[in-house]
């Protein structure tokens, strides 16, 4: 073997003389020999060793024997050719098994489960890259719309509390009931949802106040999850909520409510945009009640037409 | 006892019917059980002659009343001896077993066709029973033939000899024997032999029709062993040459209807075994760790299911005697809560010593106070269980769906065990254990989808998963020329093939036409790996034959060494007592060489115990030995050994040892702990068992054991003259791949050369 330069480095160099290179002492000799021993004895790391290990294996897996086989010439003689199988049956085997090695204890499945959700989440991933993609062509369009409906929200939201303040003012002048002694299905629907809303929050108001008076009373003890109805009941601690009723009540079916609330946004604007014309001759975007049907002023329904 | 009286009733309407069937009055007594007091004097007259009980029987065209009558004595038809009391008790329990319903049916079947695909589930008691019902119907003594029976696995061919030499009344090794490799327990007077499938072939190698035989019984064909789908190949031809030969494929699976496919569409009998319904539980995901689920599922069952035994199948003997400790403490902890009562774990693996393996049909512990928890055993288990072991009393079986497997592949020549995902066959297998006795519960460690997806129909058959070499020489010894053509049920991958002559040829077992040598005709009547025939036939020109022959049988038997987990450090130093630098043949050669010392032979058994070695193996080396030695002695190979004193003592083993292993070669990489096979080009590390210094540039090796990691085990130091001087087609410079292992080899040449030229100067 050559001398190995790349053995030495700069440090060295500055001490070498012109002569060493010529004739080698048997101390450089054994010197370098250490040296290159050490080179080659240079352990390399477990992972290193396995990865290489593994590489070679799965190298070797891949490559078929070769013609130049002694083997293969041997079958030849009885008309074996490259790419055929042995035996009779029709379905033999071309290649060998493969060998799949296990290193872990991994129950049936789980690799596989493993890859199903890595597939699926790059799948998702794609598909949303994808999806931003094309919507970016209509990106301006998309906002306009986003707005128009934000606008339309707004107005049904104010047509609905006109609706519902005309509405009560009405009934004040008849001397009905209030709305808030109303059941909630007598209310009208179009407007409903609104009474629905304050239901609620003072639901939410009242169970808040509830808990944090019982929180009160209850401190420093706690509850132990295994107690019975029994011991719990014995103890005070029935804390079956009062409000069960109420919360039946909200939690009933309003199919009529349901139904008027999956129409579209500006649908529903529409529909009150003209309750409140033929009702109250009210026009939301004049904001002026008009003394008779004919609403003269009004350009027309829609806010466009008032442009 | 309404058995008894059905039975006996049974009896009677079959003597009748005997007497009918012969119409012309001459009724044979012997057949008459109602006569059978005049069969003692007869006897007496002429017990010589044992046929003459059986003479009124037409060979072929017998009936099941017929056999029947005979087997209710009360002399015995084969021998002439009166049949003894534990016979009749036997005899009692055999008529009750599935496959006696269908006796007559199979004999009509067996008696018109060549061939018979006989299917019949673990615990039908086809394996005891068929060649019985077979004997009274070819009568093969009348012809100075024999019934052979097939198995696969040694233990079941010597204990199902055993045991129906006693349901015959016969001593074993008389009418009844066995035959496996390296033992022979038959006699002249053999009509029923027992044996291996390997055994089988072999015997065809010397006698390629099989003529000593009138019915050969292909038995567990459904495991489809490497020796069984070569002799069903075989014996595909055989019968067409010898019509007067049947055969019988006996399968434990539903899947039999490829063997009568293979078989030309031969008939096809089924017998129900007695099993009962088995629910099926999955797992809702995959499992992290399939032991730690197994463990789990252990102890659930044993804390919340009813009475009855858990079988729990795991990979292997580390994984099993793990477990066991494990499923121990736990049920300690189990019992003192009182949650569960008492739970006896056994282990069982191939290796187990058979008294340890018998353990396991030990009734389950009774609970610890009277009224108190009933007790069970768990037996933890390789796929032993699976098929050829019946465990009564089973209601629970836990199957995390792995065993370990052979694989061969051609390309990096390795053969290894690796633990796999069984079948979807095998599952069913498992599952079924569990009905044996009453409805049970199969507990899959895996989800039912998984199940469905991942699982293969059938686990491979073995021919698929070896290396041909051996058996490749064994077709060729048959005079099967063409191997490309060889009809076999599922040919395995073109390369195999490929690689094994490859392999012979380099042995010069075949030569370049792929005809058979001397050599390798010499190698082919030793019932060993080809590298270790040619090693052993070899050894003479080694002056070593005596050593090698030793060695040779010590490679042939399990791990001779015990490396107990408890005590390993002090089972190392052991070790270390034999250990020769050179390498772990020679150091298993110094333990064979102390064990036969006057001094271990006082105690054999305690001296191994203290050496932590395994006696049985030991033991069974010297019996391999003693076998080889004979077909040496036979084959006029010369038995020597160089003078112990002679410095070349143990370098001519180690040249015979590259003889035979030449093409099981690694170099150091550098000076590192890497070594790389010569011409596969693998990484590789020695096994941590070795005895060998690290300073070894060239080894060889016995086995390539594939794991996360590769390793070469059971390794020897060697030089790499020899490597060119003993094999100098292997190592033919020319044929290999440019890298480190060629320049070394190619410095070494250049050595040599020079050595050869300054000797030729003087």
């Amino acid at each position: 073997m050559a001398q190995s330069d790349e053995e030495e480095d700069y440090m060295t160099m500055t001490f070498e003389e012109p002569k060493e290179s010529k004739h080698e002492t048997s101390l450089q000799r054994a010197a370098r020999m250490r040296k290159e021993g050490e080179a080659r004895s240079r352990q390399k790391s477990k992972a290193e060793r396995e990865a290489e290990a593994e590489a070679a294996r799965e190298a070797s897996l891949a490559t078929a024997l070769p013609e130049t086989n002694k083997g293969f010439k041997m079958m030849a003689k009885f008309g074996f050719k490259q790419g055929g199988t042995l035996g009779k049956s029709e379905n033999a085997r071309k290649e060998p098994i493969r060998l799949n090695i296990k290193e872990d204890r991994s129950g049936i499945g789980l690799e596989s489960e493993k890859k199903r959700k890595f597939r699926e989440a790059w799948e998702k991933s794609e598909r949303e890259a994808k999806r931003s993609k094309e919507d970016q062509g209509d990106f301006l369009q998309q906002r306009r719309q986003q707005q128009k409906e934000k606008k339309a929200e707004r107005d049904l939201d104010n047509a609905q509390r006109t609706a519902e303040r005309l509405s009560e003012q009405e009934a004040e002048e008849k001397g009905s009931a209030h709305t808030d002694e109303k059941s909630l299905t007598d209310i009208n629907v179009l407007w409903r949802c609104r009474a629905r809303r304050r239901v609620e929050h003072q639901r939410d108001r009242r169970q808040r106040r509830e808990l944090d008076n019982g929180l009160a009373s209850r401190l420093p003890t706690y509850v132990e999850e295994d107690e019975d109805n029994d011991s719990k009941l014995a103890l005070g601690r029935d804390v079956a909520p009062f409000y069960t009723s109420l919360e039946n009540e909200l939690e009933e079916e309003d199919p009529e409510l349901a139904e008027f609330e999956a129409l579209p946004v500006t649908e529903r604007l529409q529909k009150l945009l003209v309750f409140l014309r033929e009702t109250y001759k009210y026009c939301l975007y004049c904001g002026h009640r008009y003394p008779d049907a004919a609403m003269e002023g009004c350009p027309g329904v829609t806010e466009e037409d008032h442009d | 006892m309404a058995t008894k009286r059905e039975f006996d009733a049974d009896d009677t309407s079959s003597a009748k019917r005997v007497k009918m069937e012969n119409g012309n009055g001459s009724l044979d007594p012997a057949s008459n059980p109602y006569l059978a007091h005049w069969n003692e004097p007869m006897a007496k007259k002429d017990p010589s002659n044992s046929a003459d009980r059986l003479h009124s029987f037409k060979r072929h065209a017998t009936t099941a009343k017929q056999a029947k009558a005979a087997e209710d004595g009360p002399i015995n038809p084969f021998t002439g001896k009166t049949l003894s009391n534990n016979y009749f008790s036997i005899l009692h329990k055999r008529r009750d077993l599935p496959v006696h319903q269908q006796r007559e049916e199979f004999l009509k079947l067996y008696q018109e066709s060549q061939i018979l695909v006989f299917v019949g589930e673990t615990g039908s008691g086809k394996t005891t029973q068929i060649p019985q019902f077979v004997l009274f119907d070819d009568l093969p003594q009348l012809n100075a033939k024999m019934v052979a029976c097939t198995q696969p696995r040694r233990v079941a061919a010597m204990s199902v000899a055993q045991r129906v030499a006693e349901e015959l009344d016969v001593e074993l090794g008389a009418e009844v024997g066995y035959s496996i490799r390296f033992e022979d327990k038959t006699s002249p007077s053999t009509i029923l032999k027992y044996m291996t499938d390997g055994m089988l072939l072999r015997e065809a190698m010397h006698d390629n029709n099989l003529t000593r035989y009138s019915t050969i019984i292909l038995d567990e064909a459904h495991e489809r062993t490497l020796a069984t789908d070569i002799l069903m190949g075989l014996l595909k031809e055989v019968v067409l040459r010898r019509p007067d030969l049947k055969l019988i494929i006996m399968s434990a699976t539903l899947d039999a209807t490829k063997f009568q496919k293979y078989f030309h569409n031969a008939p096809l009998l089924a017998v129900p075994g007695r099993t009962h319904p088995v629910e099926i539980f999955y797992t809702p995901a995959p499992e992290r760790d399939y032991v730690e689920a197994a463990l789990r599922t252990v102890l659930q069952i044993h804390a919340t299911e009813e009475e009855g035994d858990i079988l729990l199948f795991l990979t292997g003997e580390e994984e099993i005697e793990d477990a066991c400790r494990k499923i121990n403490l736990e049920t300690q902890d189990l019992i003192r809560e009182d949650a569960a009562g008492p739970l006896t774990v056994y282990p069982l693996y191939g290796t187990l010593p058979p008294a340890q393996q018998q353990k396991i049909f030990s009734p389950a512990p009774p609970p610890l106070k009277p009224g108190g928890r009933p007790g069970r055993k768990c037996i933890v288990s390789t796929n032993i269980a699976e098929t050829s072991l019946t465990i009564d009393g089973i209601v629970y079986v836990v199957d995390p769906g792995f065993s370990k497997q052979k694989v061969y592949n051609p390309r990096i020549r390795v053969e290894s065990l690796l633990v796999s995902p069984i079948s979807k066959a095998s599952a069913q297998q498992r599952a079924g254990r569990a009905g044996r006795t009453r409805p049970g519960k199969c507990f899959r460690l895996y989800t039912e989808s998984a199940f469905k997806k991942e699982l293969i129909e059938q686990t491979y058959p073995e021919v698929l998963r070896s290396n041909l070499a051996s058996t490749v020489l064994e077709l060729k010894k048959l005079g099967i020329d063409d191997l490309v053509h060889f009809d076999l049920m599922d040919p395995p991958a073109p390369e195999t093939l490929m690689r094994a002559l490859e392999e012979l040829n380099y042995l010069a077992c075949l030569d370049d036409e792929g005809e058979l040598t001397t050599l390798g005709r010499l190698a082919s009547e030793f019932p060993l790996d080809p590298a270790l025939a040619v090693m052993l036939v070899t050894s003479p020109e080694f002056y070593c034959s005596n050593e090698i022959l030793s060695l040779t049988a010590l490679l042939s038997v399990p791990q001779i060494f015990v490396r107990p987990a408890s005590n390993r450090k002090r089972a190392d130093e052991m070790k270390d007592l034999f250990a020769h630098p050179d390498g772990d043949h020679l150091t298993m050669l110094n333990v064979y060489h102390a064990f036969k010392s006057d001094d271990a032979q006082a105690n054999p058994k305690q001296w191994c115990h203290d050496h932590f070695l395994s006696y049985r193996a030991l033991q069974q080396a010297d019996n391999v030995r003693l076998q080889l030695k004979r077909i040496m002695e036979r084959e006029e190979l010369e038995l020597m050994s160089t003078p112990f004193e002679n410095k070349k003592y143990y370098e001519n083993i180690r040249r015979a040892l590259v003889a035979g292993f030449f093409m099981q070669v690694a170099k150091r990489e550098g000076n590192g702990k890497t070594y790389t096979t010569v011409k596969d080009e693998q990484n590789v590390l020695l096994h941590p068992s070795t005895v060998l210094a690290q300073d070894s540039e060239w080894v060889v090796y016995n086995e390539f054991v594939l794991t996360t990691k590769n390793y070469i085990r059971t390794v020897t130091a060697v030089k790499p003259e020899w490597l060119l001087d003993i094999a100098p087609n292997y190592y033919d410079l020319a044929t290999f791949k440019k890298g480190e292992i060629k320049q070394a080899l190619q410095r070494v040449v250049t050595k040599m050369e020079r050595k050869e030229a300054e000797k030729g100067r003087r």
